[in-house]
């Protein structure tokens, strides 16, 4: 929302805050400001000036005219302008004035030396009136009425959400009255209202969707081009000047925030005004050349026809101000902001009416806003005159209940004390109605602009106090409460622990969208159907939400492989797919994605090596199972990870196709699976007192056969004095068989309560080697 | 007389002792000398003739010249060790300015380190630290925070909505609603995250970042009390005392609602392109939780109060390590994220 700094500074008495400083207050109390143009600062300088003399110039349209500008004594200009003439009087702007980004240098036109220039409207920045200098009638040397440089305030939208009355001039000038102490001027007077029978009537069956509408009739009008100042008011308004009629609608709606609308009273059928619910089938063509199909959950404005206006939003083209108007229905009226917002968002037009409206505009602005009009209409549009009186329908409301403010409560709210003079002072100057209801309780009602939406509690009182005594002003204090011990979240502690490891292990946190498409899906074999899918995506390859992270660790490996030889990654982010029966939500589960790729490995498979290393750390006791690989792994290179009896990951080598050189190993794990399977406490395991013995076993197997699966049968053997076997090399080639391998161990044995004996150990590793050959185990002793 | 004849015995040996250069020089001496048919054997064996009390005499010179003797050997073989011994370790030279092996470092996301410590400094302020899903039901993350259908407030936040009616969470709030449900008054909890706005992306626009909603409901809740927080929190953050301000901003779910602004880091508060020329860099939204907000999870707002606020993680980030790119945080490039 665009301010003009003129016309706060003409509904602010005595109002010397010069712009930026205004815009500062305006920030630290009432609404954010996001920048200040200043706009029209030549016409400081430019002044009228009477055309004195014209001589044409041999061989072109140009002119050469002496002009009598009072301020600047007699000069000589070059003008190209149609209407210059002798006699006239018209708008001089004298060398060395900046206009725009140029500046107006006194030089040589057609041989003739021109001393300044004669202006259009549209040079000046006053409208777009570039067919002819300005006509002006004023004496020579005087500035252009209602021509002062000016400065438009910028206010964020975002911060005017809940502040109907901000929409509008008097309200922000009202909250500039209050922060700077001045007094607030009315521009309306609310006597200019007619008295009389309405010459239309208004018909609301639901008060609900039309709270109020109110009109007025005038005739004799005369369409045409507004006064240079409420031109040049509306440009600083950030609106563009079109007719005096339309001009009009639009400067009340910008001073008052009330969106008005003039309909041609001859293009209307009938003498009734109904503001309906759309029929089935109904369209209107707008006012900005668009049709559009209307519902039954839109509000229109109808005549005897049909609808004439999308209540709120737009009017028709049909019934539109044009050149031959000769009279009209003003209309200011009241809509529920919910179905307004409704219909703009579902016709996908916003206007500067609709706006408005779905912040809940006050319903007693509507004859405000007329009674207005009624001035500002007698001077854009001389000899206009009203027929009739006000038509006005509206189901009267209580007055809402005024609010206790508690002084006591305010403070700590605060936490700062202040007096009640000040905060009735404060109110008072934002027009709250404040009395004393017990000593201690203030009793404060609310304006009807900020009652429809905006303050209703004590809290949001809080607010209007704070905002102006200054959220400055109040002291930082720790709370005063009890010491509570927060509940820890083992949970994310844990994952902090993780991210430390990897960290400290070499890998780099990565983090990945959250988006995926739909090739990427199928790529690690989801059916995108099957996925959770955004409605409203930013872009097609990014419209399902990802049930894996490996998309995003693949995307980071291919590619990260173009500016490193080898790296290592991980994240840990939610997986999300589809609600189970029953949920409300989609399932999001917290996984872990580790990663280790290079183009050339040191020693065979040393990616997935690490990993599994790495995974061990994770989860003491992990064991690695080979399984069938997925779509997108190394056929022969993929396993699962166990932990305690739960499957808590995958480990494996991203398939070779999927890598454009070298090899990426990956550890994917269900953080929520091995929180499940993390053992709660751990409890120490007392060293033993006596020693023990070891001894090596070498076993002939199959080359393909597992380690671990030989491992897990000598330990089965065994049985309970074994302290520890630990793999220790394995070999192929001769004098072994082709096919064969041959595996050693180093197996630890114990006894509890002493030392074995060479005797007992040699009958435990007789008792293993039977078993074994019993199995078919060939062993290299 | 004999004396003489050990002292130069003594003393010739111990020339050669120390002019040997081997240790098989000085084995050859030690033989000479100290061997079966060494010199000091010839003179015990030669001791038989003579008489007691002479024999006394030389055996006590032959013992003193044989433990000198010995001492000497023994003193040079360890000289020997030790040359030997630096000789060895020399050849162990090697040149500490090559590379180290094994795994290089790894790092954090920068956003998990600012995160991790505000969690820290939150937990030790009486703090519970709780999670949300990302994907968030409509009511949780606009009604029940007095957002309803059809506000207008909702346009200030773009949604991205999913084909189920549910939506990715646009902010970290909805866990305000999760925390009151489930801690219930008084509490204190902090929820970092992940959120979502259905914006494009460029150098200073993300549709994914991350925030930390924070809320704190007791007795008795001020404004001053959640000033205090919010510096705390900055000047930990930024290691130094920060100069904060509070102006009015709206949010449904907060009465007053305020923006908090910090004084630019970069400038000082000149004004630089950072903050737009204006000195101050708008950081985090904040106020005191709206009534209906609290009875709407069930809490009683004539009992309890609170505060509620919403830091932006990712502007946190990128202003303590001067990101000038929002897009490097989720690109997953190494080069970016191996300097954290």
């Amino acid at each position: 929302m665009k301010f003009s700094y003129n016309q706060i500074r003409d509904l602010v008495e005595g109002l010397e805050t010069a712009p930026e400083a205004l815009k500062g207050l305006i920030t630290m109390k009432t609404a954010e400001c996001e920048g200040i143009e200043q706009i029209g600062e030549h016409l400081a300088r430019v002044c009228a000036a009477r055309v004195v003399s014209v001589e044409p110039i041999a061989g072109t349209h140009n002119v050469k005219a002496s002009v009598e500008t009072g301020r600047y004594g007699e000069r000589t200009v070059v003008c190209g302008a149609p209407n210059c003439r002798a006699g006239m009087v018209t708008a001089y702007v004298p060398a060395g004035t900046r206009l725009g980004a140029a500046t107006i240098d006194k030089r040589t036109v057609n041989g003739v030396e021109s001393d300044g220039m004669l202006a259009s409207g549209a040079e000046l920045g006053l409208n777009r009136d570039a067919e002819g200098v300005l006509e002006l009638d004023v004496e020579p040397g005087s500035p252009i009425p209602g021509c002062e440089p000016d400065a438009t305030i910028e206010i964020d939208n975002k911060s005017l959400t809940h502040r109907p009355d901000l929409w509008g001039h008097h309200g922000m000038a009202r909250e500039v009255a209050a922060i700077t102490g001045n007094r607030l001027k009315d521009p309306v007077n609310p006597r200019r209202i007619p008295a009389g029978e309405a010459v239309v009537k208004i018909e609301i069956p639901d008060f609900t969707l039309c709270p109020r509408y109110s009109a007025l009739v005038f005739e004799n009008v005369t369409v045409k081009a507004s006064p240079l100042w409420l031109q040049y008011r509306l440009t600083a308004m950030g609106l563009n000047p079109i007719n005096n009629i339309v001009d009009a609608t639009n400067y009340l709606m910008a001073m008052l925030a009330q969106p008005m609308h003039a309909f041609d009273r001859d293009k209307l059928t009938g003498d009734t005004i109904r503001a309906r619910p759309a029929r089935p089938g109904e369209r209107i063509q707008a006012l900005n050349g668009e049709w559009y199909e209307l519902a039954p959950a839109d509000l229109v404005i109808a005549d005897g026809a049909g609808p004439v206006a999308v209540a709120g939003v737009i009017g028709g083209m049909d019934s539109a101000i044009s050149g031959s108007t000769a009279r009209i229905v003003f209309e200011s009226a009241n809509f529920q902001a919910a179905g307004v917002r409704r219909t703009s968002a579902r016709l996908k037009l916003r206007t500067d009416a609709s706006i408005r409206f779905e912040k809940s505009q006050d319903p007693a602005n509507t004859i405000r806003a007329l009674a207005m009009a009624v001035e500002l209409l007698e001077q854009v549009s001389p000899g206009i005159r009203l027929v009739g009186g006000l038509a006005d329908a509206y189901r009267p409301k209580p007055a809402p209940a005024p609010i206790s403010l508690p002084l006591g409560w305010l403070d700590r709210k605060l936490g700062r004390h202040i007096e009640e003079a000040e905060v009735t002072s404060i109110l008072e100057s934002l027009e709250f109605g404040v009395s004393r209801q017990t000593p201690g309780v203030l009793s404060v009602t609310v304006p009807s602009w900020r009652a429809t939406k905006d303050v209703s509690l004590k809290d949001d009182l809080v607010e209007e106090v704070g905002r102006i005594i200054g959220y400055g002003s109040i002291p930082p204090a720790p709370p005063m409460v009890a010491a509570r011990v927060p509940a820890a979240n083992r949970e994310r502690a844990f994952q902090h622990e993780v991210r430390a490891m990897l960290a400290a292990r070499g890998y780099t946190e990565v983090y990945n969208y959250s988006f995926i498409g739909g090739e990427a899906a199928r790529r690690f074999g989801y059916e995108p159907g099957a996925l959770v899918e955004v409605a409203n995506p930013i872009a097609s390859d990014q419209s399902l939400l990802r049930p894996s992270l490996l998309p995003g660790i693949w995307k980071n490996v291919v590619e990260n492989a173009r500016n490193f030889e080898s790296f290592r990654l991980f994240e840990i982010g939610l997986e999300i797919h589809p609600a189970n029966a029953g949920a409300d939500l989609p399932r999001q589960v917290s996984h872990l994605a580790v990663c280790s790729a290079a183009r050339q490995e040191a020693s065979p498979a040393a990616a997935l090596f690490e990993l599994k290393r790495a995974a061990e750390c994770l989860m003491p006791g992990a064991q690695v199972r080979p399984v069938e690989p997925k779509c997108y792994e190394h056929p022969v290179r993929a396993a699962v990870v166990d932990w305690h009896g739960e499957t808590v990951g995958r480990l494996f080598e991203l398939h070779p196709s999927m890598v454009e050189s070298g090899r990426a190993a990956v550890l994917d794990i269900d953080l929520e699976a091995m929180e499940r399977a993390r053992p709660a406490m751990k409890r120490y395991q007392p060293i033993r007192r006596y020693p023990s013995s070891a001894f090596d076993l070498s076993v002939v197997a199959e080359l393909r056969e597992l380690v671990g699966g030989i491992e897990q049968k000598l330990a089965r053997l065994a049985g309970e004095p074994l302290e520890a076997i630990e793999f220790v090399r394995q070999y192929s080639g001769p004098p072994l068989p082709a096919g064969k391998k041959s595996v050693s161990f180093r197996l630890t044995v114990a006894a509890a309560d002493g030392t074995l004996s060479s005797e007992e150990v040699g009958a435990i590793r007789g008792r293993i080697i039977d078993g074994m050959q019993q199995s078919g185990y060939e062993l290299r002793i | 007389m004999i004396e003489q004849t050990f002292e130069r015995l003594e003393s010739r040996s111990r020339e050669r002792i120390a002019a040997a250069m081997s240790r098989e020089e000085l084995e050859a001496v030690r033989v000479d000398v100290l061997g079966r048919k060494g010199e000091l054997a010839r003179i015990s064996k030669e001791m038989g003739s003579l008489t007691a009390e002479e024999r006394a005499r030389v055996g006590k010179l032959l013992n003193g010249a044989k433990q000198g003797l010995e001492a000497a050997l023994e003193a040079r073989k360890a000289e020997f060790d030790r040359a030997a011994l630096a000789a060895r370790l020399d050849a162990e030279w090697v040149d500490l300015t090559l590379p180290a092996t094994g795994a290089p470092r790894g790092s954090l996301h920068p956003i998990t380190i600012i995160q991790s410590e505000i969690e820290d400094l939150f937990v030790s302020m009486g703090f519970t630290v709780l999670d949300g899903p990302e994907v968030e039901t409509e009511y949780n993350n606009f009604d029940a925070l007095n957002i309803p259908p059809d506000h207008p407030a909702r346009d200030m936040q773009d949604t991205f909505w999913l084909k189920s009616g549910q939506l990715l969470r646009t902010h970290t709030s909805p866990v305000q609603v999760r925390g009151m449900q489930k801690l219930g008054p008084p509490l204190r909890m902090i929820a970092p995250g992940r959120v979502f706005r259905n914006e494009e992306v460029d150098a200073s626009h993300e549709h994914t970042f991350y925030q930390l909603e924070g809320m704190m409901v007791d007795r008795e809740v001020s404004v001053g009390n959640l000033i205090y927080f919010m510096k705390t929190l900055l000047s930990s953050i930024f290691r130094k005392d920060v100069t904060v301000r509070l102006r009015p901003g709206y949010f449904p779910f907060v009465e007053p609602g305020f923006e908090l602004d910090i004084e630019c880091l970069i400038c000082g508060g000149a004004g630089c392109p950072v903050c737009k020329q204006s000195g101050w860099v708008e950081l985090l939204p904040c106020g005191l939780v709206q009534p209906n907000v609290l009875r709407m999870s069930g809490i009683d707002p004539e009992e309890w109060n609170g505060f509620a606020f919403g830091l932006g993680l990712t502007r946190l980030a990128m202003m303590r390590y001067a990101i000038d790119d929002i897009r490097l945080l989720q690109g997953g490039d190494l080069r970016f994220l191996h300097q954290f």
